[in-house]
């Protein structure tokens, strides 16, 4: 298997692969092709737009009296003008991108596209940006799924009450954004140029940060977005400042020419380089600016909280891979300056303990999961750090070593949508009957409803990293990843010392003692749901919600399957991974 | 017993059984004949798919249902539980006595009986690979012994629609435990006991069992993982390869026949496997993980909290088998590919396994709670299955392992006499009452026989072992010997002592403890006795013929001894 995925692959100078690269005008014909599924979610934007304001009404053409029928505006129909109609439309819509890109990219023999503009790189299919255009779509997916039921469309029958009506308007605006939000973090994973893949980030950051504060008549939800967004801008600023003077050293934002011409000795691309990492650090919450998180989690509604742990998380991590790993690696194995080595190592472990320790503290799920997020954060940036360490000579390994780990973190950011968003949903369900931000909300749970407890309960193992979850399997391959860094080409000779082996080994060390801690905090949930009586008024069944039990259902039944056999994501991951030539 | 309410059984218990039968004769038609070569695999389904997947059947449907419901399909579902258990039972059984096929269990080292190999998960080279052999056989059918017997002895456990399957479940995934031959598998069902273990003490414990439970689980997945890091050095530390079973992502292999065939090839005669220096570490930390799971002390603290919590069922298979567990890893994994860590190694695990045994047996005379001193003996008697690892003789080695069968057996016994007593005294109190053989002459028999048998009486089981043990240590360590056998003394002397004062004192009227407040004591009830005798009578069997497990023990242990440590170099 590994011969045949390295067989079809060619170094070029420039570091992108020529194999297989077609390379299409923008706008021309074979880009509306290549990018049919985004061009889905792009018309679907458009319909939630478009159809509830489908009306009656008529245009009259001036001077006479012959009226042509307009139909935008007027007395809406009744069929498109139901409120239930946006939701529909943006989770049909994001279905059906999501299957095109899923068919696309599973067989693995998809030919990687560059979209031009003149000489400038502007976006490029590849397996890469394909696979994480599936982990948002999926994400964004399964949220909108469950807001069918969080915010759901009422039909009056009688007596309208004010929380029935502001639901109901709401309905197109909340799927726009929920699309919005999809349609940018697409770019961010296509983008070829940092400028380009700024943009992307932005569309995305700035529809976050309204659905963060959606519920703005509770002070939690107002007070958490208004917080996320003044945090987050700041991030960006910081981060547009690093690619202006990045754009003063190199000329040009291109990640390949970034990449080719990137100098461990110039000092204004490392404060470039540091600033920029300050806008990825924000979204990854990676300690220190990771402090807008846990409210930010706890303020806006489960599903919206999910898609920013799972799907924005997966987009910074994308911004730190580019700028990390394409752009600020040596272009070759040499003994040069490891420039953000320890840098990376230290935030790192700092991440994971913080993020552990505070959770450990936090009473409220929401944000305890938020914490954990943080956690997870510092997880992955352990593996990117291994892949730095690997690059910058300091272990003898061939180039599929780092190709491993970066498909380790591809695959654990691809498994955090299904129990991470899974047990977020959970909380959303519980929502519905009345608020999640008390771990009391949770208690008797298993009792009241049996498989939503144990759904719960699976998806703390598998956070814990408990086998045989996909929680397991993932922090099992991103230590797999960083221990083979460290080993290396060691045990070719037959003895071995302990201190051959790279200190990157300690940072395997670190992740595990770090889940072991959070095993505290994920058995609390457990031990509440399984042990304590419900709560005063809680003790009737948990509210029906068809669509958002439908979507815990897919998340568990990922969790467990992509556990016990994730050979075909492991692949598709190991793909991805090949295709940001890091060799 | 509940036995009006069998008579209630309705439609739907019955077609929850009736189905579940039929999935069962399904699955057991289908299944062990999956393999493409014709031989039938005993161990994948039978032995360890068939409970986990009836039990989480079962587990499934009854979370489904109403309290009052629970408690009347609670019978049939016990019942389906045994006859499911069963099977696991007679296959078991069967093996040992060749009824099925013959099996050879003289094995060299490193091969296997009934050895099946299925591919799982290609990109790092996990499989299915399954196998059984001296070391691992014994505690299959202890598992297989032990679960029905458990079943059996706690048959009225409230809650039994949940109770029971979760035992089930536990007998699965300890046999997987046990017959995995992959590195993965290994960790896979390492960790999935932990689960209905940490729902037995939750949900059945006692008054603390909040605290119990999460310190159960914190404490031994915490070693876990360093032992996982352990483990995942050595699968790097390997050649890497391509071909069947070899990783497509990692190019390594899971394997552990092949870990071991590699360790072995490179343990001769000066040559070491990966250099001294990192054998003793990767020992190290696997021996963290294996310590913690005995108990050893310092790393025993868990177990007294555990045990005292939880439910007499989760004990008796605490105890039984899960400490053995601890024991079966050292053996399989670090002893026999990282010998010459085991002797750098050597006198410091015979500290460990001499302060477990006088640590345990000097806090046990210290003990008022009864359950909680039958713990601490736990602790001391593993110490003992440390000195046969460190003793580096044969006999030793067996010793350890009849040792683990043998406390098996008699632990089981004293947590379901601490159970039982628990169950008609209200009480755990060693000095909350005298004169027990007056209302319960049945439970004062099982109690001094339970007592008698983990102290060491001769023509019971722990005898045998505890005096190879003693055998093995004296070539080693010499007069140092005098310690080990005056702690054995102090075993006697503390199981005496609350024997004494439990069932004896009191004269004729008796001192029944307050908790009954003054209701005449009960004896114990015909299932506990059944399971009680059942137990009872095992331990004077492998008490006078030891060899029909020894044997097999033997065999392994001179395998490892050709195999390991035998090549001019130790």
């Amino acid at each position: 298997m590994i011969g045949q995925l390295h067989s079809s692959r060619v170094y070029s100078t420039e570091g992108v692969s020529e194999m297989d690269n077609e390379s299409v005008e923008v706008f021309s014909t074979e880009f509306w092709q290549a990018f049919a599924p985004e061009m889905v979610l792009v018309i679907g934007l458009a319909l939630v737009f478009i159809v509830p304001n489908l009306g009656n009404s008529k245009f009259r053409i001036p001077l006479t009296k012959v009226q042509v029928p307009w139909f935008l505006g007027g007395r809406r129909f009744k069929i498109t003008g139901s409120p239930a109609i946006p939701g529909i439309l943006a989770t049909a819509t994001l279905f059906t991108a999501l299957g095109m890109m899923i068919i696309e990219t599973i067989d693995g023999d998809m030919a990687s596209t560059t979209v031009t503009s003149g000489d400038i790189v502007l976006l490029q299919i590849d397996n890469f940006s394909r696979f994480f255009e599936i982990i948002f779509l999926a994400a964004v997916l399964l949220a909108s799924m469950a807001s069918l039921d969080r915010i759901p469309a009422h039909t009056f029958s009688g007596k309208k009450s004010l929380d029935e009506m502001y639901d109901n308007r709401r309905q197109a605006d909340f799927y726009i954004l929920m699309l919005t939000t999809a349609l940018g973090m697409s770019t961010v994973a296509l983008a070829q140029d940092l400028f380009v893949l700024f943009i992307g980030l932005e569309l995305a950051s700035l529809a976050t940060y309204v659905l963060v504060g959606f519920h703005k008549e509770s002070k939690s939800g107002a007070e958490a977005g208004v917080k996320y967004f003044i945090v987050g801008s700041v991030a960006s600023g910081i981060g547009l400042y690093g690619l202006s003077l990045l754009y003063l050293e190199f000329g040009s934002l291109q990640l390949t020419t970034l990449a080719a011409n990137w100098d461990d000795g110039s000092i204004l691309g490392t404060i470039a380089l540091g600033l920029v990492l300050v806008g990825f650090g924000f979204k990854v919450s990676a300690a220190p600016f990771h402090f807008a998180a846990p409210d930010a989690y706890a303020g806006a509604n489960s599903p919206v909280a999910g898609v920013l742990a799972t799907a924005s998380k997966a987009m910074g991590m994308i911004g730190l891979i580019r700028v990390l790993l394409v752009v600020a690696l040596p272009d070759s194995q040499t003994d040069g300056s490891a420039v953000w080595l320890y840098t990376l190592a230290t935030l790192s472990v700092v991440t994971m303990t913080w993020g552990n320790l505070a959770a450990l503290g936090s009473t409220n799920p929401k944000r305890m999961l938020a914490y954990s997020s943080v956690a997870h954060a510092g997880y992955m940036m352990a593996a990117l750090t291994a892949v730095g360490a690997w690059k910058w000579g300091e272990v003898d390994a061939p180039a599929d070593y780092a190709e491993a780990i970066v498909a380790a973190v591809l695959f654990h950011l691809c498994v955090l949508v299904a129990f991470k968003l899974g047990a977020f949903l959970v909380l959303g369900l519980l929502e519905m009957e009345g608020g999640a931000s008390r771990l009391s909300a949770l208690s008797g749970l298993a009792r009241r409803d049996p498989l939503i407890g144990t759904a719960m309960f699976i998806f703390m193992l598998a956070l814990a990293g408990v086998p045989p979850l996909a929680g397991f399997m993932s922090k099992f391959l991103v230590v797999a990843g960083i221990v083979s860094a460290s080993v290396g080409e060691l045990s070719t000779n037959g003895s071995v010392s302990f201190s051959d082996i790279h200190w990157i080994w300690w940072l395997a060390l670190a992740m595990f003692l770090n889940s072991a801690i959070s095993v505290f905090y994920y058995l609390r949930i457990g031990v509440v749901m399984f042990l304590d009586t419900p709560e005063e008024g809680r003790r009737k069944p948990l509210p029906h919600g068809a669509s958002i039990r439908m979507a815990i259902w897919i998340c568990l039944v990922a969790t467990i399957i992509l556990g016990l056999s994730g050979d075909t994501l492991i692949d598709m991951c190991y793909r991805a991974a090949e295709s940001l030539n890091l060799a | 017993m509940g036995s009006n309410q069998s008579l209630d059984i309705k439609n739907k218990e019955f077609m929850l059984v009736g189905g579940l039968l039929v999935v069962v004769a399904g699955l057991m038609a289908f299944f062990p004949t999956l393999d493409d070569s014709g031989t039938t695999d005993w161990i994948s389904i039978p032995l360890v798919g068939f409970p986990i997947v009836v039990s989480c059947i079962l587990l499934a449907f009854a979370s489904q249902e109403s309290r009052d419901r629970k408690e009347i399909i609670a019978v049939p579902i016990r019942l389906f539980t045994l006859c499911a258990y069963l099977v696991p039972r007679a296959i078991s059984t069967a093996l040992f006595f060749d009824w099925l096929i013959l099996v050879d269990w003289d094995l060299m080292y490193n091969e296997y009986a009934l050895e099946k190999e299925y591919l799982w998960i290609e990109s790092i080279g996990a499989s299915w690979h399954v196998g059984m052999d001296g070391l691992s056989f014994p505690m299959v059918w202890l598992t297989t012994f032990l679960v029905p017997v458990t079943i059996i002895m706690t048959w009225e456990e409230k809650d039994g629609a949940t109770y029971h399957p979760l035992l089930l479940m536990m007998g699965g995934a300890l046999i997987g435990v046990f017959v995995a031959l992959d590195l993965f598998l290994f960790y896979v069902f390492w960790e999935l006991t932990l689960i209905p273990m940490f729902f037995l003490i939750l949900k059945w414990g006692g008054k603390d069992r909040r605290y119990a439970a999460q310190k159960f689980f914190i404490y031994t997945f915490c070693a876990s993982v360093i032992m996982l890091l352990g483990l995942i050095t050595l699968y790097f530390l390997q050649p890497e390869s391509t071909g069947s079973g070899y990783g497509t992502v990692t190019g390594r292999t899971c394997d552990m026949t092949v870990l071991f065939s590699n360790a072995n090839a490179k343990n001769m005669g000066d040559s070491v496997f990966l250099g001294k220096d990192m054998q003793n570490i990767l020992f190290a930390m696997l021996m963290l993980g294996f310590l913690v799971k005995l108990p050893a002390v310092p790393f025993h603290t868990w177990l007294p909290d555990a045990h005292v919590q939880a439910p007499t069922g989760g004990s008796m298979l605490l105890a039984g088998v899960m400490l053995k567990m601890g024991a079966y890893g050292m053996l399989r994994i670090p002893i026999a590919i990282l010998p010459d860590a085991l002797v750098f190694y050597q006198d410091i695990i015979m500290a460990i396994g001499l302060i477990s045994l006088v640590w345990g047996a000097v806090v046990c005379l210290g003990q008022t709670n009864l359950k909680r001193m039958v713990a601490y003996s736990s602790v001391s008697h593993m110490g003992v299955i440390l000195l046969g690892i460190a003793s580096m003789q044969p006999i030793g080695y067996a010793a350890a392992l009849f040792m683990m069968f043998a406390h098996g057996i008699i632990s089981p016994m004293l947590f379901a006499v601490c159970g039982a007593f628990k169950h008609h005294y209200h009480s755990m109190e060693i000095g909350s009452m005298r004169g027990m053989a007056k209302w319960s002459p049945f439970l004062a028999v099982y109690m001094m026989f339970a007592w008698m048998a983990s102290l060491g009486l001769p023509l019971l089981a722990g005898f045998v072992a505890e005096f190879m043990v003693l055998i093995a240590y004296w070539p080693e360590y010499g007069w140092w010997i005098l310690l080990p056998g005056f702690v054995l003394a102090i075993t006697a002397g503390y199981y005496l002592w609350s024997m004494q004062r439990t069932i004896f004192e009191g004269g004729d009227e008796g001192h029944p403890p307050e908790s009954l407040n003054g209701e005449t004591p009960p004896d114990i009830t015909l299932p506990e006795n059944i399971g009680m005798i059942i137990l009872a009578i095992f331990t004077v069997i492998f008490g006078i013929f030891p060899f029909i497990a020894l044997g097999m023990m033997d065999d392994w242990t001179v395998a490892l001894f050709e195999g390991v440590f035998n090549r001019g170099g130790i």
